[in-house]
């Protein structure tokens, strides 16, 4: 029973530390462009067919976390190009738009991938003890992968001049305009990132989860909590309640049903909607 | 001029504060604004003038302090009930119903006054309703735009609109926020030519910050300066008053300009 | 005056046309799309929900779909388990649907716009994820098949409705009287709060509306529309599924309403028609129809934003303006129908 408990509460929390990396590409998309992205979930899927067909081709698992995230910024930035501008970002429109680009990387990874969910090996198979279980060492890895993302995303809005605008555009964009930044081009390469970011989460998560057209529609959801709770703007917040919510998911699970897991995390989340909406985390909100 | 002259001041603040983070944009106000008559509130930008609207109207509450309507307490109390109680105002930034046409623009803003909104009968049913929208766009000069989408009209027929969805609401009390900024000369005159002939049945409070306006048909001008009064009293005193031009106008250009309003 | 000509003329080829129908179809095509045609009617008043709360109020819905699964599953647990008869059932259906509205909506309509959209979601989804935990009772994502009472007590006489004549009719009759209100409901006092709310809410409380009130009320309403679509869907079909609560139902019924036109009566009708006609088209040859529907839906919000019903109604108004001698103001939003 304790390893259940422990073993699911690692998952958990090595599966939020993952889902921290996809909610933050949410949370600039929503912080910066306002706009509510059904298709985010797709883009972590995408990332983890790119990265099952990076291994098919080449035979080479590693090519696959750089593959993803490139060919998930290109589309990004293409798709706010061609889809998101055009409709100036216009609240509801953008919703449906995203909704139907949700529909159609559906379709379009259908047709080339195929309606049957695959399993991806792991590059690095077996197991170490750890707490008394064996745990995967994969899964450590895929932790450790996470956290260095999470890290260099960070430094990259610190530190890099990209990273400035999206964080003055973001704090205040006529101000960010008025200084000189090509605020339209901060979006484009925003909405990139934002897909980057999920398809190389997707990319980590592969061989951890199933490769499947429809694997989008659970982390949707999961992501949106995410963001929510943890405040919007607020990007460490994100990652925090990213990792918590998990965590706690992942405990709930050791003693009763998953579904009653995830209707936990929803009632948290109408409740931090309602009553306080800026998050539950103070942090610095960007 | 309105008639009576109560005793009771219209409207009465005690102590009003409100605070935005660090800045204290009303400080400890409190003011009476005497019934039947006309009275401006001047003052440089950021003096708290609109926010002591918005405070009035409900849409802010304060962080201390009450606010009195014709001797009843209204702190707190919500927008639309405010609205209810009399009080109407317009906008800093024209603010109409822009997909509505302007005859609905103003139907809407009547039936607003109604305890409930009909659910099944159709609106033209509503035969009192159609002659006021009907006789406020002859009023208004905007009879021929009626059917038009309001966000179609121009800056200066949108602000035309706004005075007439303030006319036709009957208000107690209105609070117009610089209904003549962004206006041409010409509208300006039509405008203040309005604001004359409403004065003469409602009591009226305005934020303006031309002094032309301002000095044509105020009664009594209060002056603001970073959330507090700085000044106030009539035209003739406020022109003469050393601080305010100090504060408000500060520049010799200006001084000239005192002197021609002066004389308006 | 040609607009209006136009218009009589054409909701008078409508309706001959739909209650034609059961005859015209199956000679013309086939009896199976009478079926689809009925479906399209039940789908269009989901639709509708979607377009009250969107087209006239300005609130963003993405979660009726669980109105329409309280709907659905009122008449199926109705009949099922409760052994209720087909009146009862159906009002149940409704009733459970709209307090099910009006409690989410004491909370959802406070919030604004982004947060409401979401919330709506997260509602819908909580109980989705109830109904599939509660598999033995509503059958989770398989769902539950009930045997409908064959008859329908309707002033005296009594119907079968497992002839798909009569099943037509009948969903035809409800879904036109609720068309009927919700004309009624858009061009009275109420629908005029409604798009006042819709197009400045500051300045709506400014003149004395309630704003959180009138949104309430219309969320209501379109809980009562959802119900009664997922009552009809039920009764149809003498299924449900926790399926039909997901947000994607929700969300393609978003994406039908703006395609037809958004804050126009029948804008959901020929939005829900025209995707669901391209399904059964489609899907006979190609399984990938879903491409074509976020295609349509990302060249519609591009390209069309007002959707079919709303370009008609600009040309509409052109025509009006040419006939009376004056230009056509130009406008980049959504109107509301006149």
């Amino acid at each position: 029973m304790r390893d259940t408990v422990l073993l699911l509460a690692m998952n958990g929390l090595i599966w939020g530390l993952i889902i921290a990396l996809i909610a933050l590409g949410l949370s600039v998309i929503f912080g910066l462009l306002d706009i509510i992205n059904i298709a985010h979930g797709d883009f972590f899927m995408v990332g983890t067919v790119l990265a099952w067909f990076s291994l098919s081709v080449t035979g080479n698992f590693w090519i696959g976390f750089l593959v993803a995230p490139v060919i998930g910024f290109v589309l990004g930035a293409i798709i706010q190009r061609i889809v998101i501008q055009p409709i100036h970002g216009a609240a509801a429109l953008s919703i449906v738009a995203t909704f139907g680009l949700s529909l159609i990387l559906q379709e379009i990874v259908r047709i080339t991938f195929g309606a049957t969910p695959r399993r991806m090996l792991a590059p690095i198979q077996g197991t170490i003890p750890l707490f008394g279980i064996d745990y995967e060492i994969y899964r450590l890895f895929a932790a450790a992968v996470a956290l260095a993302a999470l890290g260099g995303f960070f430094l990259f809005l610190q530190h890099t001049k990209l990273g400035i605008w999206m964080r003055a555009v973001r704090h205040d964009r006529d101000t960010a305009v008025a200084m000189g930044i090509p605020a339209k081009r901060v979006y484009v390469l925003t909405f990139g990132i934002g897909f980057a970011l999920a398809a190389f989460g997707g990319a980590v998560a592969a061989p951890i989860t199933t490769v499947d057209f429809r694997g989008g529609v659970d982390v949707l959801p999961f992501c949106f909590m995410a963001v929510i709770i943890g405040g919007l703007g607020n990007l460490p917040g994100t990652v925090a309640a990213a990792v918590l919510l998990s965590f706690l998911e992942g405990l709930i699970q050791s003693v009763a049903d998953p579904t009653i897991a995830r209707i936990s995390s929803l009632v948290l989340m109408s409740a931090v909607l309602l009553l306080r909406p800026q998050g539950l985390f103070k942090g610095f909100v960007k | 001029m309105s008639e009576a002259v109560t005793s009771e001041p219209v409207l009465r603040t005690e102590n009003l504060t409100k605070r935005f983070g660090g800045l204290v944009a009303v400080d400890d106000l409190s003011i009476a604004i005497a019934a039947g008559r006309v009275h401006a509130i001047i003052g440089p930008n950021g003096a708290g003038k609109t926010t002591f609207f918005n405070l009035v109207t409900g849409l802010l509450s304060p962080d201390s302090g009450r606010i009195f309507f014709r001797g009843r307490d209204i702190t707190g109390y919500r927008p639309h009930v405010i609205s209810r109680l009399g009080i109407k105002r317009t906008l800093q930034v024209k603010s109409v119903f822009p997909d509505l046409s302007v005859a609905d623009n103003l139907w809407i803003t009547r039936q607003a006054r109604n305890r409930y909104l009909h659910a099944f009968r159709p609106a033209k049913a509503d035969k009192e309703t159609g002659l006021r929208v009907e006789e406020t766009l002859e009023k208004i000069g905007l009879a021929d735009l009626a059917a038009r989408p309001a966000g179609t009209l121009s800056y200066g027929d949108v602000a035309m609109l706004e005075i007439g969805m303030a006319i036709i609401s009957e208000p107690s009390l209105l609070l117009l926020d610089e209904p003549t900024c962004g206006m041409s000369p010409a509208e300006t005159g039509r405008a203040v030519a309005k604001i004359r002939e409403m004065a003469r049945t409602i009591d009226l409070i305005i934020i303006e910050h031309d002094m032309d306006v301002v000095f044509g048909i105020a009664d009594d001008i209060t002056v603001l300066a970073q959330g507090a009064i700085l000044a106030s009293g009539g035209p003739a005193a406020i022109a003469e008053d050393e601080r305010v031009r100090e504060a408000y106008l500060g520049r010799p250009e200006d001084e000239d300009f005192m002197e021609e309003a002066l004389n308006a | 005056m040609r607009r209006r000509a136009l218009e009589i003329g054409m909701a008078t080829a409508g309706a001959a046309f739909l209650v034609a129908v059961p005859w015209l179809i199956p000679a013309l095509i086939d009896n199976f799309w009478v079926s689809v045609i009925t479906e399209i009617l039940i789908w269009s008043l989901f639709a509708s929900s979607v377009n009250l709360l969107f087209g006239y109020v300005g609130l963003l819905s993405f979660g009726q779909a669980l109105y329409f699964g309280f709907g659905m599953y009122g008449v199926a647990l109705g009949i099922d388990h409760f052994g209720l008869s087909f009146w009862p059932a159906f009002g149940l259906g409704i009733v459970s649907a709209m307090a099910m509205a009006l409690v989410s909506g004491v909370f959802a309509v406070r919030l604004s716009w982004h947060y409401f959209a979401i919330i709506t979601v997260v509602f819908s989804l909580i109980f989705y994820f109830l109904a599939v935990s509660m598999k033995p009772l509503t059958g989770g994502d398989d769902g539950i098949n009930f045997t409908l009472p064959p008859v329908v007590n309707f002033g005296g006489k009594v119907f079968s409705l497992t002839d798909p004549t009569l099943q037509y009719f009948f969903v035809l009759a409800v879904v036109s009287l609720c068309l009927f209100l919700m004309h009624r409901i858009i061009n009275s006092p109420l629908g005029k709060g409604f798009l006042a709310i819709r197009d400045n809410d500051l300045r709506a409380s400014l003149i004395g509306l309630n704003v959180y009130a009138l949104r309430l009320i219309a969320f209501v309403m379109a809980g009562f529309l959802a119900g009664v679509s997922g009552a009809l869907f039920a009764f149809f079909g003498r299924y449900a599924s926790a399926t039909y609560m997901f947000y994607q139902v929700s969300g393609e019924a978003v994406v039908w309403t703006i395609v037809g036109g958004a804050g126009t009566l029948f804008g959901p009708l020929v939005g829900t028609a025209l995707f669901i006609v391209i399904r059964e088209i489609v899907s006979s040859h190609w399984e990938h129809h879903s491409l074509i529907v976020g295609l349509l839906a990302i060249l519609v919000v591009i390209f069309a934003p007002k959707g079919i019903v709303g370009l008609f109604n600009g040309w509409l108004s052109r025509l009006d303006e040419r006939d009376a001698g004056q230009p056509a103001p130009r406008r980049l939003t959504l109107q509301a129908e006149p």
